[in-house]
């Protein structure tokens, strides 16, 4: 008798159990260009699959979603290596957090599958994300991925030093919209450092103390200059001679005047991060994620009492006062899996909520993706995001998602850098830049 | 006979297998790769057949009929008969009835705006989203943004479109999205005045980093020799050590000594010297620590090498010198030098073609600059088919430059055996024979 109402016992809770059991999916989720502080790039993931199984399961669907994450790759290089040749291999991991630049490549190749493919665009939250971002997003007019985060690249001012070389606290605070009318360009720049260098505020070539290694900011300059990055109706990216000349000369000349080092570039990025944060430069240009390196690892307590920041300036008449927003983004792999690639999806909308993605936003001082999020309070208290989403966002624009980006990008670096160490006169980088670029690009370029 | 020569190649065959896998599969891997335009856009697998806004523009190139052009990009999504039937088959009688009585002839333009009418349903509302994608590809006349997987089906619909064989083979070669032989990569090679740039560097680098070693390794092998035995293994270890540190850790080092925040900025700046980056300064301070930095790894084979062969001269004629009245440098100079002709020969062979090849130290000191001063060829094919911030790496192009590497390589090797006459060095001992 025991032993029957033993057995029965056991297969009720075998059978229970069994019909208990979900099925179980596994999402991994690589980051690039992942920092510490932007943890939640993952972590958001987690929690829309908290979020996602609850749904499922109110559905009726049981399922068990795992998140795994990773974000140590070494650089940008070694990460894009190992989500291709990942993806060549067939083990991409689900969702991957990368440049809005990879879209065209990797699209091309079939590595990704347009998150439109399962996702209701019209509907919360995506129908609350900037129209501008989700374009970034988008290849050949299809939307590929979701923007993870949006930041931009501003140009920072040290207060002191600016009041030693004569401003008052009435012109520093001006100083952000007199960069946006124009009225205070390059040229100024080069001028305010050079004082800066003479009166032994800071040390020579550290007057203007650019970024030291190749990136999106470049770009910045060039549109500075007048430069456009690509001809909107031709879809081809765009060589502005003259823009690109004066461009490089602006580096040569802040050279020749002693405020930027000659032999900047490949300085370390540890070292110059505590440098710009603590006042050993006077002019310096960065990125909106800066803030919380400053005011955190670097120990500036101080942020707004000491820092300035203001669009890039104007460097002629034809330039602009600009930034450059490189937004990275949440894409969805090929899997050959439709179930599987519609979780990915799904993962990556319900990441997108206002309140999420402020936390990353918050977290990693970048700035958020939907304009609900000004409502959320965590977003809305916090000083930094809220001044730069005013000074900075409504004038930043993208670099081209076009798949020769890279190879104009990577021979515009290569022509400043020979400028900027002296091996070249710019009109001569200038001159092999086209050739450089006419023969590798063809049909893709435009000179100008 | 017959059964020595088999156990011969048993005896060989780790050493085949290994040339096998380590030299000659990549050798013929970049030649390959280097007739191809691979890049991460075309991926390495092969490809397949999407035509979308970028395919459109580069079809309008070629002397194709207009109305080829409109078929393609003009098709959206309608409602008619035939998808409808699908839907009832596939999913409910009532659901294709509502979208009949609603939607019946209407056209739409794109996915989304028949996405919102599908929206529209009252009595068979379509709750997930994925199924509402799928319903409304059923009405789908356009094959723009869609991916065919093969050939075949691909051509079947263009055909379904009417598109007339001359426009289907350009539009077929234009949609492909893999890879396709070509020689562009080594015209491009030959046009980009880059190039001679490279090839330069790499004749500086080489030929400077040769001597450095060999000078170096002879100096080292002889100072040595010289010395008591004890002390000579003391400094032969030390001068071992850039060879076995990790290079990552070699060149940081390097960094430190040579950078304006480390060693000789900070002992400069005491004699009131401005601190400056010894390294990066210009050109000429990059190529000197490049030299210094692959020559001291480089020495210590040469020192190795030659103190060996300087212990294989027999020690009676350095005493039979010595009782003639001849002093150190007559020994070093008539004696031990001629006989190292042989080791010093070899290394330089040897080094050449590791040189030639060889980037990493540049690549963790100097990486190529500055302004690109020390971008040697090796550098550069790592660079275009390795290295890219915004994203497509030139798998194609940097497998061109590298198969350059291995041609001259090979050539030079050929070059050296002759040189050596290495016949006569691996020929029997006549005794044997």
């Amino acid at each position: 008798m025991n032993i029957k109402k033993i057995f029965i016992a056991f297969l009720i809770t075998l059978f229970s159990f069994s019909y208990a059991v979900a099925k179980d999916v596994k999402i991994t989720v690589w980051a690039g260009g992942t920092n510490e502080a932007d943890y939640y790039r993952m972590e958001a993931i987690k929690m829309a699959a908290d979020i996602l199984t609850r749904e499922m399961a109110i559905q009726g669907e049981e399922i068990n979603i795992t998140v795994e994450g990773k974000r140590d790759f070494g650089g940008w290089g070694e990460f894009k290596q190992a989500v291709t040749l990942a993806a060549e291999d067939g083990s991409a991991p689900n969702i991957v957090v990368t440049s809005h630049l990879d879209i065209a490549p990797w699209s091309q190749a079939g590595y990704i599958v347009p998150v439109e493919d399962y996702l209701d665009m019209d509907a919360w939250p995506l129908n609350d994300i900037y129209d501008n971002l989700m374009e970034i997003a988008a290849y050949n007019g299809i939307q590929y991925g979701l923007p993870q985060d949006a930041e931009s690249r501003p140009f920072f001012f040290w207060k002191e030093y600016l009041k030693g070389i004569g401003y008052s606290d009435s012109d520093i605070d001006a100083l952000p919209s007199k960069v946006a009318s124009g009225d205070y360009t390059l040229a100024n720049v080069l001028e305010d450092a050079k004082k800066a260098v003479s009166m032994g505020l800071v040390e020579e070539g550290y007057g203007f103390y650019p970024r030291v290694s190749n990136g999106p900011d470049y770009a910045q300059f060039y549109q500075s200059f007048g430069g456009e990055l690509m001809d909107s109706a031709s879809g081809k990216l765009l060589l502005d001679k003259a823009s690109m000349q004066e461009f490089y000369q602006f580096f040569a000349d802040a050279v020749a005047a002693g405020v930027t080092k000659k032999n900047h570039i490949g300085t370390d990025w540890g070292q110059w991060y505590n440098e710009v944060a603590n006042g050993k430069a006077a002019f310096w240009h960065g990125g909106t994620w800066h803030y919380a390196r400053y005011t955190g690892k670097e120990g500036n307590d101080d942020f707004f009492g000491t820092i300035q920041f203001t669009l890039i300036p104007a460097g002629n008449d034809r330039g602009r006062a600009n930034t450059i927003t490189h937004p990275l983004v949440y894409l969805v792999t090929n899997q050959n899996d439709e179930d599987l690639q519609d979780i990915a999806s799904q993962l990556v909308k319900i990441a997108s909520e206002p309140r999420i993605n402020s936390l990353h936003a918050i977290e990693s001082a970048h700035l958020g993706i939907s304009k609900q999020q000004s409502n959320v309070g965590l977003y809305a208290n916090d000083q930094w995001a809220a001044e730069a989403t005013e000074v900075l966002l409504g004038s930043a624009n993208a670099q081209p998602n076009h798949l020769q980006y890279g190879v104009f990008s990577e021979a515009m670096w290569a022509g400043l850098e020979s400028v900027w160490t002296g091996s070249k006169s710019a009109a001569d980088a200038v001159n092999d830049l086209e050739s450089e670029l006419s023969s590798k690009l063809g049909d893709d370029l435009l000179v100008r | 006979m017959n059964r020595i020569n088999w156990f011969g190649f048993i005896f060989i065959s780790p050493v085949l297998i290994m040339v096998l896998l380590f030299f000659l599969t990549p050798v013929v891997m970049t030649a390959f790769f280097s007739f191809t335009n691979m890049s991460t856009s075309t991926g390495i697998k092969g490809g397949e057949y999407l035509i979308n806004q970028e395919t459109i523009k580069e079809i309008k190139k070629y002397n194709i009929q207009k109305d080829t052009i409109e078929k393609l990009e003009n098709a959206g999504y309608s409602i008619n008969e035939e998808g409808l039937k699908i839907i009832s088959e596939k999913y409910k009688e009532s659901l294709s009835n509502e979208i009949k009585s609603l939607y019946f002839g209407d056209k739409f333009s794109n996915r989304k705006d028949l996405e919102r009418a599908l929206k529209k349903l009252k009595k068979n509302k379509i709750k997930k989203t994925r199924d509402r994608k799928e319903i409304a590809e059923i009405f789908k006349e356009s094959i723009i943004n869609e991916r065919f997987v093969s050939k075949s089906i691909f051509e079947e619909n263009l055909i379904k479109l009417e598109i007339n064989q001359n426009d289907r083979e350009v539009i077929i070669k234009e949609s492909y999205t893999g890879w396709s032989w070509t020689n562009n990569n080594f015209k491009l090679i030959y046009n980009l005045p880059s190039s001679y740039k490279f090839a330069f560097y790499t004749l500086i680098y080489v030929s400077f980093t040769l001597t450095f070693n060999v000078v170096f390794g002879l100096f080292l092998a002889i100072s040595t020799f010289y010395l008591p035995s004890k002390t000579a293994s003391t400094f032969r270890t030390i001068w071992f050590l850039p060879r076995i540190l990790p290079p990552v850790l070699y060149v940081l080092m390097w960094k430190w000594f040579t950078w304006d925040t480390g060693f000789i900025s900070q002992m400069s700046t005491y004699f009131g010297a401005s601190p400056k980056n010894w390294m990066m300064d210009s050109p000429i301070h990059a190529w000197t620590v490049i030299v210094l930095i692959n020559g001291f790894v480089g020495a210590s084979f040469g020192m190795i090498l030659f103190s060996s062969a300087i212990k294989a001269i027999p020690s009676s004629m350095l005493y039979a010198s010595e009782v003639d009245g001849a002093n150190r440098w007559q020994q070093i100079w008539n004696i031990i030098i001629p006989q190292l002709r042989w080791p010093i020969m070899f290394t330089t062979a040897y080094q050449t073609l590791s040189l030639l090849t060889s980037f990493e130290y540049i690549l963790l000191a100097t990486n190529g600059g500055p302004g690109r001063s020390t971008e040697v060829w090796a550098l550069a094919a790592y660079h275009t088919a390795l290295q890219n911030y915004a994203g497509n790496l030139q798998y194609g192009l940097g497998a061109t430059y590298a198969l350059v590497l291995v041609i001259i390589g090979i050539i030079a090797s050929l070059f050296y055996l002759k040189f050596f006459n290495f016949k006569d060095l691996v020929t029997k001992p006549r005794i044997e024979g």
